[in-house]
């Protein structure tokens, strides 16, 4: 980036300098705890060794994948989502409908995830308030109506809580392009679906990429979710941990799935860091 | 009068002399266990101690809650502090145990006055551990499986028959797993004690890691049965399915069962009933922190919470639990009529023969870890 | 023609909006429902009887409703004034100056968002116990400033990189010193940026559980955790009461500095 500029040799020691205090507060307050636990996930009754590992792998590989599965596809939906309501809120013509959509979009950013948790419980569930009102409104017979309250309702009360902080970051970035390239390729007859694919969604990709990283590394680490919205299994690798500290005060294992999620998280984080290695050199 | 105020002026003297104290009091469980020590036994407390207050801080439901709690005492502990800033917890069965072995705990049971009014083994042995002196019980919990009348005329009385009746009723049945609260732990123990043989020897002891091949069968029938259930999300989500009318039957605590009743989320139609061979239930306890920093008071606040009345008016009358100290001290101190309530669906007799305990950690665990294996 | 055609276009854009209004109020007007709610049970539809003894339940002299609102909002403000003060000299030299591992600095903030945190927050308060940290309104603050700091830092790095740096160093060029040039033009510039920044910081700490009980409890009572125990607890009056409270620092909070959120910040968070 242009922005970047300061030639002098001590502007490295006098940035570090600046960041020190911030990092202190990461490095002294949660690295070194974490550290604690992640020997804790090689430390077994019988000494150092992997087994918490494999017994991780043993119990819980179908919920890693499942855990993979589930936050993958809402992180998916968060981004397409937050595309399709930027998209509208910058390439939107009637000006009183996106006022509305972005009076209106917003709203689930201000709800815990506790509370989520609660009100999708009972917002989706078979004879939950969402399907009461869809057989009230004469849009579904009552014999029709299913449960949400699996995979399901995990990925909507995702998407629900998350979508609004992704497209707040999306529409911010794409309100910054400039109008200049949209207004001419309108000119040149170009659909508006067109243009928010072929020319606004590249251009804010890295915005959208790092709105769902943290969306992504967010979810990994909710428990209240899964544990309102559905505990049965296969669950969430939280749940598991969780499960294995309370039913057993089993903390190797507890660490050792713990580590398994920073590993996935870490590989989104990855892919994050390469993004904006590309974009600096 | 005169004697009134001099009274008043002798209690507020000899308060200020001994100091306003906060005792803090951490109770694991559902919001009624807050409830109860915020709006029961506080007040009661704070007028015989004036100038004394109590602060109840709740840790969550189920098993994680007094996990908190175990954690807490274990990180101050590990810390070396020497004056703990938990005078009076409240804790689950299983939790007990470890936190005695490992020291946390005073031994109190003896120098309170309500230390003689329990008899019951729960009082000396927690799941497997020796925990005689340490802890005091609050109230007894059962679970019991619930079921709406109106969709089953005729409630199973043994798991057998609820097994029958689940393989004709597909998804009428729910329970929540082993990972969303102790209701549906407590399903699967009842399920082990039925088709694996000995329960005795489960709930007693000895250990013999032998003994779990024995579970086999039960497993794989608790497989095929689970598979034409619906999977409820925790223990207040069986309450939920069976307040919208989604599953016909669940496993719930009971004394959560009848707050939702009182509190209107549940219809008032629904029934309980505990079947053959019978359900795990467990007691809440009191434990002191051997380093508390307010010891003394800390045993006055339990002596004055397991005394009859309390257990009486405050236990079994208000929160519809079953008293933590010998009954017949209880029973004493209510109206027949008020005793009988807490028998309403599951009579005395049922109680004694089919109220279980829950199995002795070390089977408690490797039960929990065969389900992971054999049935999810 | 045209207008016509025009009015026709509200038809499935009326469609899309009340099928997103409905999604998105649909859950929160089954909170307000069960916040009012006396008795609610199948098969009806909505609750049998509406009345207010749950909200005085809530605000029992007992019930440690509004401290616990009170110290939440406190701690949410130091939380707020710590993550920025801290992020405003780190954002500033990851916007402007040449920092080796850049990307790994700004990961590292990421972290303590990134571990399931249940096993670490043990650990962390056996640290305070030592410290004395334990209990005390700076603990819990110092813990939800370290789980907050990646949204005030990325944010801030975001809001310094959207300023011409130009325009700092036309005002060195005329003499000012650096930290005055800073004062005076880059930081006025910056701070609709840290403003935004200051909203995700204030929502977390409002939202965040472990942290709280495991360093704060029972001395620094904050009210997630009577949330947390009354929604896991299946109470849904008193759970839906305490966040439809805890929605009222939110959204206020939201409309105070909403107008920080330009575009130009937006478009630069975490690049």
């Amino acid at each position: 980036m242009s922005s970047v500029s300061n030639p002098a040799p001590s502007a490295r020691l006098v940035g570090f300098l600046l960041v020190l205090p911030a990092l202190a507060v990461i490095v002294g307050l949660f690295l070194m705890p974490l550290a604690i636990s992640v020997i804790g996930a090689f430390r077994t009754p019988d000494g150092w060794g992997l087994a918490n590992f494999t017994k991780s792998a043993d119990l819980y590989s179908i919920d890693v994948l499942y855990t993979v599965g589930v936050i993958g596809l809402s992180t998916l939906l968060i981004g397409l989502l937050s595309i399709a309501i930027g998209g509208y809120l910058t390439l939107g013509e009637n000006p009183r409908a996106v006022a509305l959509l972005r009076w209106l979009y917003r709203w689930p950013l201000f709800i815990p995830f506790i509370v989520v948790g609660q009100m999708m419980r009972t917002f989706l569930a078979k004879n939950g308030l969402m399907n009461n009102v869809l057989v009230a409104a004469g849009l579904m017979a009552p014999l029709d109506t299913v449960s949400f309250l699996d995979w399901r309702g995990i990925v909507i009360s995702f998407v629900w809580k998350q979508t609004p902080l992704v497209a707040l970051l999306v529409a911010g970035a794409m309100a910054s392009l400039d109008r200049g390239t949209i207004e001419a390729a309108r000119n040149l007859g170009a659909g508006r679906l067109r243009i928010l694919v072929e020319i606004v969604v590249p251009q804010v990709m890295p915005t959208l990429l790092v709105g769902l990283t943290l969306s992504f590394v967010t979810m990994m680490s909710v428990l209240s979710v899964p544990l309102m919205v559905a505990s049965q299994s296969p669950t969430v690798i939280t749940a598991d941990i969780a499960f294995r500290i309370n039913a057993y005060a089993d903390y190797g294992v507890a660490n050792a799935l713990g580590v398994i999620s920073l590993v996935i998280t870490g590989g989104v984080a990855w892919f994050y860091l390469r993004h904006t290695m590309r974009e600096r050199l | 009068m005169k004697t009134l105020a001099f009274c008043a002026l002798a209690l507020g003297l000899t308060a200020g002399t001994a100091g306003a104290t906060e005792l803090t009091v951490a109770t694991a469980g559902d919001q009624n266990m807050v409830d109860y020590i915020n709006q029961y036994l506080a007040p009661i407390f704070e007028q015989q101690n004036p100038g004394d207050t109590v602060r109840a801080v709740g840790t969550g439901p189920g098993d994680a809650g007094s996990q908190k709690i175990l954690e807490r005492f274990q990180a101050q502990a590990d810390a070396g502090v020497t004056s703990w800033d938990t005078d009076v917890a409240v804790v689950h069965q299983k939790f007990a145990g470890p936190m005695a072995e490992k020291g946390y705990l005073a031994k109190f049971r003896d120098d309170i006055a309500t230390g003689k009014l329990v008899s019951s083994d729960m009082a000396k042995n927690a799941l497997g551990t020796n925990v005689d002196g340490y802890v005091m019980p609050m109230f007894n919990s059962q679970t019991a499986i619930a079921y709406n009348p109106d969709l089953v005329k005729n409630p199973p009385t043994t798991y057998a028959e609820l097994a029958d009746w689940a393989a004709k009723h597909p998804k009428a049945f729910g329970y929540n797993g082993i990972k969303g609260g102790m209701s549906g732990v407590s399903f699967v123990m009842g399920w082990v004690y039925a088709f694996a043989g000995d329960g005795d020897k489960l709930q007693q002891g000895p250990f013999d890691p032998a003994e779990a091949a024995k579970w086999d069968d039960a497993f794989a029938k608790l497989k095929a049965f689970t598979a034409n259930t619906t999977l409820t999300p925790g223990n207040a989500g069986t309450l939920d399915m069976l307040a919208r009318g989604e599953i016909a039957m669940g496993p719930v605590w009971v004394d959560m069962f009848y707050t939702w009743e009182a509190g209107g989320q549940l219809p008032p139609n629904l029934k309980l009933v505990l079947p053959a061979p019978g359900m795990p239930g467990q007691p809440m306890y009191y434990v002191i922190p051997k380093d508390a920093a307010h010891k003394a008071l800390a045993e006055k606040f339990v002596a004055l919470a397991t005394s009859p009345e309390v257990q009486a008016q405050g236990i079994v009358k208000k929160f519809n639990w079953y008293p933590g100290i010998d009954a017949q001290y209880v029973k004493a101190n209510l109206s027949p009529e008020d005793w009988s309530k807490l028998f309403t669906d599951i009579g005395p007799d049922d109680l004694a023969t089919k109220a279980k305990a829950f199995p002795i950690t070390p089977y408690n665990n490797a039960i929990l870890e065969a389900y992971e294996r054999q049935v999810q | 023609m045209a207008r016509v055609l025009s009015a026709l276009w509200w038809l499935p854009r009326g469609l899309v909006l009340g099928l997103l209004a409905f999604a998105i109020f649909g859950p929160i007007a089954n909170l307000v429902l069960w916040a009012v709610a006396e008795k609610w049970y199948f098969p009806h539809v909505l609750p049998l009887q509406y009345g207010f003894s749950y909200w005085a339940k809530v605000f029992a002299p007992r019930g440690d409703a509004l401290t616990s609102l009170v110290t939440s909002i406190v701690v949410a403000c130091f939380v707020v004034a710590v993550s920025i003060l801290l992020a405003i000299p780190a954002g500033y030299a990851l916007a402007r100056l040449r920092l080796p591992f850049r990307s790994l600095i700004l990961l590292a903030f990421l972290i303590p968002q990134a571990f399931p945190n249940l096993t670490v927050y043990v650990n962390i308060a056996r640290i305070f116990y030592q410290t004395g940290l334990a209990g005390t309104i700076p603990g819990v603050v110092l813990v939800h400033v370290m789980h907050c700091l990646v949204y005030a830092v990325w944010i801030a790095t975001a809001a310094f990189a959207a300023i011409d740096p130009e325009l700092e160093e036309a005002a060195r060029a005329t003499g000012a010193p650096p930290l005055r040039a800073f004062v005076d033009i880059t930081l006025p510039l910056a701070m609709p940026g840290l403003m935004a920044s200051a909203i995700f910081v204030f929502l977390e700490s409002l939202d965040e559980f472990t942290g709280s009980y495991f360093v704060g409890a029972p001395y620094v009572h904050l009210m997630p955790l009577q949330l947390y125990t009354a929604g896991a607890g299946g109470n849904y009056q008193i759970a839906s009461i305490t966040a439809l409270l805890l929605l009222i620092p939110s959204v206020g909070f939201m409309l105070v500095v909403e107008r920080a959120l330009t575009a130009d910040v937006l478009s630069r968070i975490g690049r």
